[in-house]
């Protein structure tokens, strides 16, 4: 080897002698200035002056929004948008995301939490139309009507008759949700559901201008383009000015927003960059402020980017695990889907493999979600797997057919099915083949049971239990575990029927217990947000469902650069 | 000539079909659908959505519409950006990658040519090794290195250019020179290759026998006979550069039509997977009739009569 090295080089260099100089000579050219200049003086990761005007903010949206209508979005990039642009009947916190009045100045709960009457302050559509109690009924029987074709009406399910008009069996008439008068709005739910309130600030919940529909269709516009800024009509704290396909929005203070005066930021610009290492770079060279809640850093320079002092890091309402098809043989066997959970080092794999701050997790429910007790399953007990599987029948994993582990195409998730399956080899010796597959056949896959074990990760879309232990329901599209218990199903309808909130968290405690003893899925960690934050840019919180409201955000230019900052001074 | 061409766009016709005809069958054998996402969607939504689109039809009508909607300019809708026609999406996005090409194009020319012309006329000196030493690594370095070590040198060190976007003519110079040089170099190989296989002919000698200046002579004679490799090399390089490139416009985040390529296959959306396979499939087909054509005004033995 050494030989034939020394022969290529000798070649080379007595072949080509000024070439091969001069390529040299190049690369160096390039080189030095490159690796040279490397300077970790600074305690921040780039610029830290602000690059565009005194009330703007630049930020990043990561990719195009599907849908900037509240009843149709179903992606986090345009959720942004639209709670930016809209306001509903009640906000969440910046901080705790607790419920704060909003469109609503005020509401009654009935005694059974099954009615809840809200009284509206007068307010106006930015074209200066009075926004009324019809405009939120409008809104909410547009989300289920099946001619919408929202992916998410089922959101619009709480309100009493919303499933059975989603089904196409009834009117959306009949949708118990009722305009008393102007200013005055009554809805009926389902259940008497504690996070209620939390939920209808999701922004499905927002209010349509009908006014502006009817219009665009009175003048032969099709009206699904009511969100384009030629047309748009909102009442949130931004109006939407101009709109790049792909390349970036601009927003301007709405002066009619019924709480402009505490809206600080004039002008925000959010461009659309898919990758994140290119968002990183615009982020260094100061034109990002802030790349945005929904931009990832790259988990490569993680490492590197927490030194500095406007990396922040906070848990995020999310949960990575495995799906296990629980009619596969040998998978159909309950010990030994629970003696793979066990066996998986979930510490070792957030600090090596995910390396981004997660916290490594065996439940299925965030530990302190509204506050509930997490279930705190040992994230790690490779004894007790090999107990668990020996009793099975499969001592040292003798006898056990190799199990099969998809994946949907992505450097990170074939690195953690990786890790997996080393882990189930060393531990239980168990062979894992790794299935990498692109991300539509994935889903077809998934959808039509084809797998034994497939990777997913769930987004909590309201801050309760229920959010995620409804994924293991009996008529959950979602469950893809062919996993099923009516014992679990009703204590979820009765917990949710229970308008004690301690006695309800503890029945839901009680049916997480019981679907994690079936193990019809293997949780990993729950998700963690990092962002850069210039230390000019104040008001934004880590919070858990990533909300960051721009009209808590402002500019600061006379902010500390010398020490570690906190971009949240003091709740509002 | 006339005749040529005629016949030539003619044969056009059948091609097109089948183009058509295959990249729809291969879009739709692909598993998966446009409307599938992590969050299930209830049965009667996938109905209305499937219904607005018309994929609710017999595939063999749908192929019938959609041709005949082609005929008329309409690409059809697209299910990933619902609010957008697929016209709209290629207006919106071509001018971009046009402007891309033009500077890429241009980089590449006068890069490779230059470096071509010096390698064959200085043929196995310095500087005819130094040129294609650099051809070689221009060859070798994929976009997605030169990309981010421009945007490192030009962007993050020395703040002399925007890193990624797209606004004004700032930020069309670094994709276009990481773009242009892949071809800048196979150009200069050509180029070179091309004027040696000329430069001992006995025209050239004619030419510098009757005591033209060898500037002339490089120019007008052993440039022309050296072109036509490059010219045949340009007409899908053309076509490919106006189609995009996937690698560069992402990693500048440009809101060209290049990226479509791979994001609208793997969306599974239908109708800007054909158009943009359509689209390179109308810019390779008369790329390639323009060289043709070029042929027989670079090189007089060449007759289309």
């Amino acid at each position: 080897m050494r030989k034939l090295r020394r022969r290529i080089g000798g070649s080379s260099r007595s072949g080509q002698p000024a070439a091969w100089w001069l390529g040299w000579l190049l690369g160096a050219a390039v080189l030095v200035p490159l690796v040279g200049c490397q300077n970790r003086q600074s305690p921040f990761f780039g610029t830290v002056v602000p690059r565009h005007g005194p009330d703007e903010l630049w930020i990043n949206n990561s990719t195009e929004p599907e849908w900037l209508d509240p009843s149709r979005c179903s992606d986090s990039t345009g959720g942004e948008i639209i709670w930016n642009t809209f306001e509903g009947l009640v906000q969440a916190h910046p901080e705790t995301l607790a419920p704060m009045p909003a469109l609503a100045r005020s509401w009654d709960v009935s005694e059974d939490g099954r009615r809840y009457t809200f009284h509206l302050r007068p307010s106006q559509w930015s074209d200066g139309r009075p926004l009324t109690a019809d405009d939120f009924v409008f809104s909410f029987r547009r989300l289920v009507d099946p001619r919408t074709a929202s992916k998410y009406a089922s959101n619009g399910f709480v309100f009493a008759g919303g499933a059975a008009i989603g089904r196409g069996e009834a009117s959306p008439e009949t949708l118990g949700v009722r305009a008393v008068d102007d200013l005055t709005l009554e809805v009926e739910l389902v259940d008497p559901l504690p996070y209620f309130l939390n939920f209808l600030s999701f922004y499905s919940f927002m209010p349509i201008p009908r006014h502006l529909l009817e219009d665009l269709e009175h003048r032969g516009i099709d009206p699904d383009l009511w969100t384009r800024p030629e047309y748009v009509v909102s009442n949130g704290p931004f109006l939407m000015k101009e709109w790049w396909f792909r390349q970036r929005m601009v927003f301007e203070k709405n002066p009619r927003y019924w709480d402009a005066s505490s809206v600080r930021l004039n002008r925000v610009r959010v461009a659309m960059v898919e990758s994140s290492t290119t968002a990183l770079n615009m982020y260094a060279t100061g034109e990002f402020d802030w790349p945005g809640g929904s931009t990832s850093l790259p988990a490569e320079f993680m490492d590197h980017l927490s030194g500095y002092h406007d990396f922040h890091q906070h848990p995020f309402l999310a949960v990575y695990f495995y799906w296990v098809n629980t009619k596969e043989p040998p998978l159909d066997n309950p010990l030994v889907r629970r003696a793979l959970s066990l066996a998986v080092d979930r510490k070792a794999l957030v600090r090596h493999v995910t390396r981004g701050g997660q916290i490594a997790s065996a439940d299925l429910v965030p530990d302190g979600l509204a506050g509930y007790r997490g279930l705190g399953q040992p994230v790690f007990d490779p004894d007790a797997a090999r107990r668990l599987l020996a009793e099975a029948g499969y001592a040292g994993g003798a006898g056990l057919p190799p199990v099969s582990l998809s994946f949907n195409t992505s450097e990170g998730h074939k690195q953690v099915a990786e890790a997996l399956q080393a882990m189930w080899q060393q531990e239980l010796g168990i062979t894992v083949e790794l299935k990498n597959q692109e991300w539509k056949v994935f889903l077809a896959n998934a959808e039509q049971m084809n797998f034994q074990l497939c990777r997913m990760g769930w987004v909590g879309d309201y801050a309760d239990p229920y959010t995620f232990l409804e994924l293991l329901t009996s008529d959950c599209g979602n469950n893809h575990s062919n996993w099923s218990s009516p014992a679990y199903d009703q204590l979820l309808e009765e917990a949710n029927r229970q308008s004690e909130p301690e006695k309800r968290l503890d029945m839901l405690r009680q049916a997480e217990a019981m679907a994690l003893e079936a193990q019809p899925l293997i949780p990993l960690y729950v998700y963690t947000r990092s962002q850069l934050i210039k230390p000019y840019v104040r008001g934004i919180w880590g919070n858990h469902q990533d909300r960051h409201p721009w009209k808590s955000i402002w500019i600061d230019s006379s902010a500390d650069r010398s020490g570690r900052h906190s971009p949240t001074p003091e709740a509002p | 000539m006339t005749g040529y061409l005629v016949r030539r766009v003619l044969e056009l016709v059948p091609t097109a079909l089948v183009i058509i005809a295959a990249s729809f069958a291969l879009v739709r054998l692909a598993p998966g659908s446009p409307f599938s996402s992590e969050k299930e969607i209830s049965p009667e939504i996938r109905r209305q959505l499937e219904a607005k689109y018309g994929f609710d039809r017999p595939l063999p009508e749908q192929f019938v519409r959609y041709v005949g909607n082609l005929l008329q300019g309409d690409l059809g809708l697209s299910t990933k950006y619902p609010q957008r026609s697929v016209n709209e999406i290629i207006a919106t996005g071509f001018p971009v990658t046009l402007s891309l090409a033009a500077v890429a194009l241009v980089w590449s020319l006068l890069v490779g040519m230059t470096a071509g012309i010096i390698g064959a006329v200085r043929q196995n000196t310095v500087w005819d090794h130094s040129a294609m030493m650099a051809a070689l690594v221009g060859i070798s370095v994929p976009s997605f290195v030169l990309g981010p070590l421009l945007v490192l040198l030009f962007s993050l060190r020395l703040q002399m250019l925007p890193p990624a976007g797209w606004g004004d003519w700032r930020h069309l110079i670094l994709p276009g020179l990481t773009l242009g040089t892949i071809y800048a170099a196979s150009i200069a190989r050509l180029t070179r290759g091309g004027m040696l296989e000329v430069i001992r002919r006995d025209y050239i000698r004619t030419a510098r026998a009757k005591g033209l200046a060898e500037r002339l002579v490089i120019t007008r004679h052993m440039l022309r006979g050296g072109l036509l490799p490059v010219v045949s090399y340009l007409g899908p390089a053309i076509a490919s550069m106006l189609t995009g490139s996937v690698v560069v416009e992402k990693i500048f985040n440009l809101p060209g039509i290049g990226p479509y390529f791979v994001d609208a296959a793997f969306n599974r959306d239908y109708f800007l997977v054909m158009g943009i396979v359509l689209l390179y499939a109308f810019f390779l087909l008369l790329m390639n009739l323009v060289v043709d054509l070029l042929y027989g005004l670079l090189d007089p033995r060449i007759d289309h009569a």
